[in-house]
C-alpha cells in the first residue's frame, strides 16, 4: 500500500519540455517495476494535436498532447492526477483548470516562484473540493513499487540503489527536493525502504502540509514510520508535532529540522527556501520546531547525520516486535537499455558506419580541414585557395599555387548577364525565387555547352601528355574517338581578337618558370587548330584545365573551379535583381519563332 | 520576500489612498534646494531628513535628522550623501514633512497560511513593542475581503472609541486593499498618527515587504528591492544575483564577514543542513551559497569563483544530497573550472576542499573532482555512502 500515488494513478502532465523530461523519468520507473507507462496525456496548447514520444525500455510511446485538461480527460477518462510544469505566471490558471476537472483528484505543482497568494488560493480551492493540491515547488511524489510522479527519485541507477522497485515501511515528507532523495536512500540503507515519499515544496505556504499527509500515512497499514525533514519558518512542523502529540498514533514519527545556524548569524539573514524565514518574535525557529517535535514524542536526532542510525533503531524495533519482516529482494531487475552512444562508450556494441569521410571533421570545438584546425590556418596566413587545396585534393598547396588558383577564380567569377548561368539566375530572381534555388538554377546550366568543359579538357590534354602523343596524333585520336577537342574554340574570340583572360593567365603562369607540360601541349594544339579555323583557339576552360592539371589537381575536381568561381557571380546577379525589385520576365512574342501548326479543330474523342 | 525602501513603500500606500506625509527622495543637496523653490510644503513645515538606504539603526549613526527647516535639510543632505557606512555609500536621502501629532497608533497586515491578518493597536512607536498584548487581530481567508463591520469591531476591540474607531477601521481597510493588490507579504505602519491640522490618520513610518515572485504582474514596480539584513549587497553578491536572474535553476550567495568555512553546497534544503553542521561543530561560516535546479555550468563557475575569493577561508564545503535531476558531472565541471581559475589567480593557498555528492552522473562528477588532486588541490572526495554532513565533521575536527 501507499498514499496519494499508487498503481491506479493515471497522469496528465501540464507543460512543455520540463514535463516531457518528467515523463521520461516516470517511464524509467514504470519500466523498472514492469508496469505500463502511467502518463496518459500532456496538456500544452502550443503543441496541441501533436504527440510527445517517450522512451520506454527500448521502444517509444507516443503520448498525445491536448489543448485543455477537459479534452485530455474526455479522451482518457482514467486520468485522476496532474503534474503542473507550467511557468509561474500561468501556474495558477493551469492549477485551477485541473482542480475544476471532475476526473482529477490530485494536483502536484512543480513550478517554482509561484506568488504566495496564488498558492494559497489554489490550496484553499482544493480543500473546498476535497482534493489534494501538492506544492508549488514540489519535486514530486513516489510510491515504491507502484507509482512515480515527477522526477523525484533521480536517475535510474538511484532508483535501483534506493530499492524503489519494492515497498518498504517508511513514509517520507520533505520540503526539499534534494533531501527527499537523500532520505529515500537513507531509508533503503538503514531500514527496508519507503512506502511513499512526498516533496511538499519549500515555499512559505505549501498547498498541503505535513498533517494532512501524516493522517494519510496513519491510515496506510503498510507505513510503520514517517520521516519528516523540516526547515525553520512557518509553523508546519509545530502543527505536525501537535498532531503527533494529540493522541496515540500507530506510526512512529522521526523528524529533523534545519536552521539552527540562524542563531549565530546576523539578524535578518535568510537562507534556503522561500519558506525558510523566522518570524519576528522567534516563532518558527529551528529550535522551537525541534523542541515541539521532541515534546510530542517524536524521535528527533540531534543532527542530520544522526538520522540514519535513528531510522535504523526504529526499524530494528519494528522487526523485533514483528510489525515488519525482512524484505525479499527480487531475483533480477530489468536493466535500462543503453542508448547507442552509451553502449559504444562502454565498448558494448560495434556499429558499421553509414558513410566514410577523408577530408574534414568538426566534432571538436572547430572544424579541421584535412586535420588542420581552421583557426590555425587563418592565424598562420593561409587563404581560401589553401582550403580548396585541402578539401579538394587533401594537400597544403604552396603560396605560388594559391596565387594561380586565386587568379583563376577572379577571372571566372562572372561573365555578364547574358550567358546561360547568369540568365537563368536572373530569370529565377525575377520570378521571386529565393537565393539558393535561383543560384542552383544558374548552376544547373553548367554543362557541356556552358562552363562545364574544364574537366573534359583537362582529361584529354592529360591523356595526351601521359601517353606522350604529339599534336597531330592527338587531334586524329580525338576526331576518331571523341569529337571536337574540349577547351578549344570560342564563339566570338579568335587569334586576331584573343581572349584577354587566357592571355593574362597564360602570361602569369609562364612568368613563374614552372613545369607546365599540359599547358604547353594545349598551346601547341591551339597553334594547329587556329590555322585550320580562326576561332579554334584555346579558350578559358581549356587554359584553366591545363594549368590545374599541371598543378596536380584531380581531373574530376576541375569543373569545381568554374562552379565555385561562377557562384560568386550568380549570387551577385540574384542580389542585384532583388535590390532592384525587378519585375517578372516574360518573353515577347516577337522573340519567338512560332513554328507550331496553325490553329485547327479538335476531332471528337475516339 | 522582498523589502522595499521607504520612498517606494510610501508611494504604494499613497496609491491606495493612505495618507502619507509629503516626501521627496533626492540624490544631492542641490536637487533638494531646487525642489524647495517649487514645493511649498518644504518651506512651510519642519522637515525630517533620513538616509534612504537599507541600513539598520540609522538614528544611532546620525543618519536621521529631525526638526529641520529647508536650509537645515539641505545641509543634512549634503552631509549624508556620499558617506560610507560599512559597505554602503549613501546615495539617496528622503526628506519628508514632520507631522505635528499627539497620539500614535499601530496598524499592520501580515500574510498567514490561511490568508492574511490585520493587526491594530491604539498605541504606537516603541510603546507597541512592549505592549504586544494590546495588538488585536482580524484573520481573513485568502480571497476574503474584510467588511466595515469587522474592521470597526477590530478597532473597538483594540480600544478605539468614538469617531476615531471608524477612522482607524477605514485606515485598516486601505492598508488591506494595498496589501492585497500589491502582492505584499507584510505591511506595517508604526506609528499611525492623527494630524493635528485636520484630524486625518497619517502613515508616518512604514515597513513594506512584497512578494518578489509576483513581480511579473506588477510592471509598475519600478523600484529595486533592498537587502533585508541591514546592509547593502556586496559587489560579488550582486554579481551572483545577476547571474541567478538569467538562468534556469538558481545560484545564491551571501557573504558573512569574519568566517573561515566557505560553503558551496547544492540544494536549498541540504545547504542549510550543511550550515547547521558547521555551526554545530563550532565553525564559523564565511558565507551562504547554494546552487540548485540543474543550473548551467558557467553559472556554478561564477559562484565558485566568488566563494574562492572569500578572505581568510580554510575549508570549502562542496556538499550536496543525492540530486534528482541536477547533472553532477556538469555542475561539478563548473566548480572545477572555478577552482582552477581561482588557483591560477593565486587563491586557495592552504585551503582544504571537501566534497560529498550523489545524483545523475555522480561517478563521473566525483572522479573529475578526485582528479584535481593531481593538479595540486588539497581535495577530499566522498560519495553517497558517506552521510550528508560528515564532510563538515571531517573538515572541522581538530
Amino acid at each position: 500500500m501507499s498514499i496519494l500515488a499508487n498503481k491506479d494513478t493515471r497522469v496528465v502532465i501540464q507543460g512543455g519540455a520540463a514535463g516531457v523530461n518528467a515523463a521520461r523519468r516516470m517511464a524509467e520507473f514504470c519500466y523498472l517495476i514492469k508496469r505500463p507507462l502511467n502518463v496518459e496525456a500532456f496538456v500544452y496548447p502550443p503543441d496541441a494535436g501533436k504527440a510527445n514520444e517517450i522512451p520506454y525500455g527500448s521502444g517509444l510511446i507516443a503520448i498525445p498532447i491536448y489543448k485543455t485538461i477537459a479534452e485530455a480527460t474526455k479522451h482518457h477518462p482514467t486520468i485522476n492526477t496532474t503534474l503542473v510544469y507550467i511557468g509561474a505566471d500561468r501556474a495558477m490558471k493551469g492549477g485551477m483548470e485541473a482542480l475544476d476537472d471532475p476526473h482529477i483528484k490530485v494536483v502536484s505543482m512543480i513550478t517554482e516562484g509561484v506568488p504566495e497568494k496564488d498558492a494559497k488560493l489554489l490550496g484553499t480551492h482544493a480543500r473546498k473540493l476535497g482534493k489534494v493540491f501538492n506544492g508549488p515547488s514540489s519535486i514530486g511524489i513516489i510510491s515504491a513499487g507502484a507509482c512515480r510522479l515527477g522526477v523525484i527519485g533521480g536517475a535510474f541507477d538511484n532508483l535501483v540503489l534506493s530499492k524503489l522497485y519494492r515497498e518498504g515501511s517508511f513514509g517520507v515528507i520533505t520540503k526539499s527536493g534534494g533531501l527527499s532523495n537523500e532520505i529515500i536512500w537513507i531509508c533503503s540503507q538503514f531500514a527496508d525502504g519507503i512506502t511513499t515519499a512526498i516533496g511538499i515544496g519549500g515555499d512559505a505556504y505549501p498547498g498541503t502540509d505535513y498533517v494532512s499527509y501524516l493522517e494519510m500515512f496513519e491510515n496506510d497499514p503498510q507505513t510503520k514510520a514517517v520521516v519528516i525533514v523540516g526547515e525553520m519558518g512557518g509553523d508546519l512542523e509545530e502543527r505536525a508535532a501537535e498532531w503527533y502529540g494529540a493522541k496515540k498514533r500507530r506510526v512512529k514519527l522521526i523528524g529533523v529540522v534545519s536552521g539552527f545556524c540562524q542563531e549565530s548569524l546576523p539578524k535578518g539573514m535568510k537562507f534556503g527556501h522561500a519558506g525558510a524565514k523566522e518570524g519576528m518574535k522567534g516563532e518558527g525557529s529551528a529550535r522551537s520546531k525541534s523542541d515541539a517535535l521532541k515534546k510530542s514524542g517524536a524521535i528527533v536526532p540531534p543532527t542530520f547525520g544522526a538520522l540514519g542510525p535513528a531510522i535504523k533503531d526504529a526499524y530494528q524495533e519494528l522487526l523485533k516486535s514483528g510489525q515488519v519482516k525482512e524484505p525479499i529482494e527480487p531475483a533480477a531487475l530489468p536493466r535500462l537499455p543503453k542508448s547507442i552512444e552509451e553502449a559504444m562508450k562502454a565498448d558494448e556494441v560495434m556499429v558499421a558506419p553509414l558513410i566514410r569521410t577523408t577530408i574534414s571533421d568538426d566534432r571538436g570545438d572547430e572544424p579541421c580541414y584535412d586535420g588542420y584546425p581552421a583557426s590555425e590556418l587563418i592565424n598562420k596566413g593561409y587563404e581560401i585557395p589553401h582550403v580548396i587545396g585541402l578539401l579538394w585534393d587533401k594537400r597544403l598547396i604552396s603560396k605560388q599555387e594559391a596565387e594561380i588558383i586565386k587568379r583563376i577564380m577572379m577571372l571566372s567569377a562572372d561573365h555578364g548577364p547574358c550567358v546561360s548561368g547568369a540568365y537563368a539566375t536572373i530569370l529565377a530572381a525575377c520570378a521571386g525565387i529565393g537565393l539558393s534555388q535561383a543560384v542552383a538554377a544558374g548552376l544547373i546550366m553548367i554543362g557541356p555547352r556552358f562552363g562545364g568543359a574544364v574537366t573534359d579538357a583537362g582529361r584529354w590534354f592529360k591523356y595526351a601528355v601521359d601517353n606522350k602523343m604529339d599534336v597531330d596524333e592527338f587531334l586524329a585520336y580525338m576526331k576518331k574517338n571523341v569529337g571536337p577537342v574540349p577547351g578549344i574554340g570560342h564563339r566570338v574570340k579568335s587569334l586576331r581578337n584573343p581572349d584577354k583572360r587566357v592571355k593574362e593567365l597564360v602570361g602569369y603562369v609562364k612568368s613563374l618558370h614552372i613545369k607546365t607540360p599540359c599547358l604547353d601541349f594545349a598551346l601547341a594544339v591551339e597553334q594547329v587548330t587556329a590555322t585550320k579555323k580562326d576561332n579554334l583557339i584555346l579558350n578559358v576552360d581549356g587554359t584553366m584545365a591545363a594549368v590545374l592539371v599541371d598543378l596536380g589537381f584531380p581531373v574530376d575536381s576541375l569543373n569545381g573551379f568554374f562552379i565555385l568561381s561562377r557562384t560568386i557571380g550568380l549570387i551577385g546577379h540574384w542580389v542585384d535583381q532583388k535590390r532592384q525589385d525587378s519585375r517578372l520576365i516574360r518573353l515577347f512574342d516577337y522573340l519567338v519563332n512560332y513554328a507550331a501548326p496553325k490553329r485547327r479543330e479538335v476531332p471528337p474523342l475516339k | 520576500m522582498a523589502k522595499v525602501l521607504e520612498g517606494p513603500g510610501m508611494g504604494l500606500m499613497k496609491k491606495w489612498g493612505i495618507h502619507v506625509p509629503h516626501y521627496s527622495v533626492v540624490t544631492s543637496a542641490d536637487e533638494l534646494s531646487k525642489l524647495g523653490h517649487v514645493n511649498e510644503w518644504m518651506k512651510q513645515t519642519k522637515l525630517v531628513a533620513k538616509a534612504h538606504e537599507a541600513l539598520g539603526s540609522r538614528f544611532k549613526l546620525g543618519l536621521v535628522k529631525v526638526g529641520l527647516d529647508l536650509n537645515g535639510a539641505v545641509a543634512a543632505t549634503k552631509e549624508m550623501i556620499g558617506r560610507q557606512v560599512g559597505s554602503i555609500t549613501i546615495s539617496q536621502v528622503i526628506v519628508s514633512e514632520m507631522v505635528p501629532h499627539k497620539d500614535e497608533y499601530y496598524c499592520a497586515v501580515k500574510s498567514t497560511r490561511e490568508g492574511a491578518e490585520i493587526l491594530v493597536a491604539n498605541c504606537g512607536g516603541i510603546e507597541v513593542e512592549s505592549n504586544w498584548e494590546r495588538v488585536k487581530r482580524l484573520c481573513l481567508d485568502v480571497g476574503q475581503t474584510p467588511s466595515s463591520d469587522q474592521l470597526e469591531k477590530l478597532a473597538k476591540d483594540a480600544g478605539f472609541t468614538g469617531p476615531i474607531a471608524k477612522k482607524m477601521a477605514g485606515f485598516a481597510e486601505k492598508m488591506f486593499t494595498c496589501f492585497d493588490n500589491e502582492d505584499a507579504q507584510y505591511l506595517e505602519v508604526n506609528p499611525v498618527v492623527t494630524r493635528e491640522s485636520d484630524g486625518e490618520l497619517i502613515a508616518l513610518d512604514a515597513v513594506t515587504l512584497l512578494d518578489g515572485d509576483a513581480k511579473f504582474r506588477h510592471p509598475e514596480w519600478n523600484f529595486q528591492f533592498a537587502a533585508e539584513f541591514g546592509r547593502a549587497y556586496s559587489k560579488d553578491e550582486v554579481a551572483v544575483m545577476a547571474v541567478d536572474s538569467k538562468i534556469k535553476g538558481s545560484v545564491k550567495f551571501i557573504e558573512i564577514p569574519g568566517g573561515d568555512t566557505a560553503m558551496l553546497p547544492a540544494g536549498g534544503g541540504a545547504s542549510v543542513y550543511y550550515s547547521d553542521a558547521v555551526v554545530a561543530r563550532g565553525g564559523k561560516l564565511a558565507n551562504y551559497a547554494e546552487y540548485s535546479g540543474d543550473p548551467p555550468d558557467w553559472a556554478v563557475e561564477v559562484l565558485t569563483e566568488k566563494v574562492c575569493s572569500l578572505p581568510g577561508i580554510k575549508n570549502i564545503i562542496v556538499g550536496g544530497a543525492i540530486a534528482n535531476f541536477t547533472d553532477v558531472k556538469k555542475t561539478f565541471g563548473g566548480i572545477i573550472n572555478g577552482f582552477r581559475k581561482a588557483k591560477g589567480d593565486g587563491k586557495l593557498k592552504g585551503v582544504k576542499i571537501w566534497v560529498r555528492r550523489g545524483g545523475p552522473r555522480e561517478k563521473e562528477g566525483l572522479d573529475a573532482m578526485r582528479a584535481l588532486k593531481d593538479e595540486g588541490f588539497d581535495i577530499h572526495v566522498f560519495d553517497r555512502n558517506t552521510p550528508l554532513t560528515d564532510i563538515v565533521d571531517k573538515a572541522l575536527q581538530k
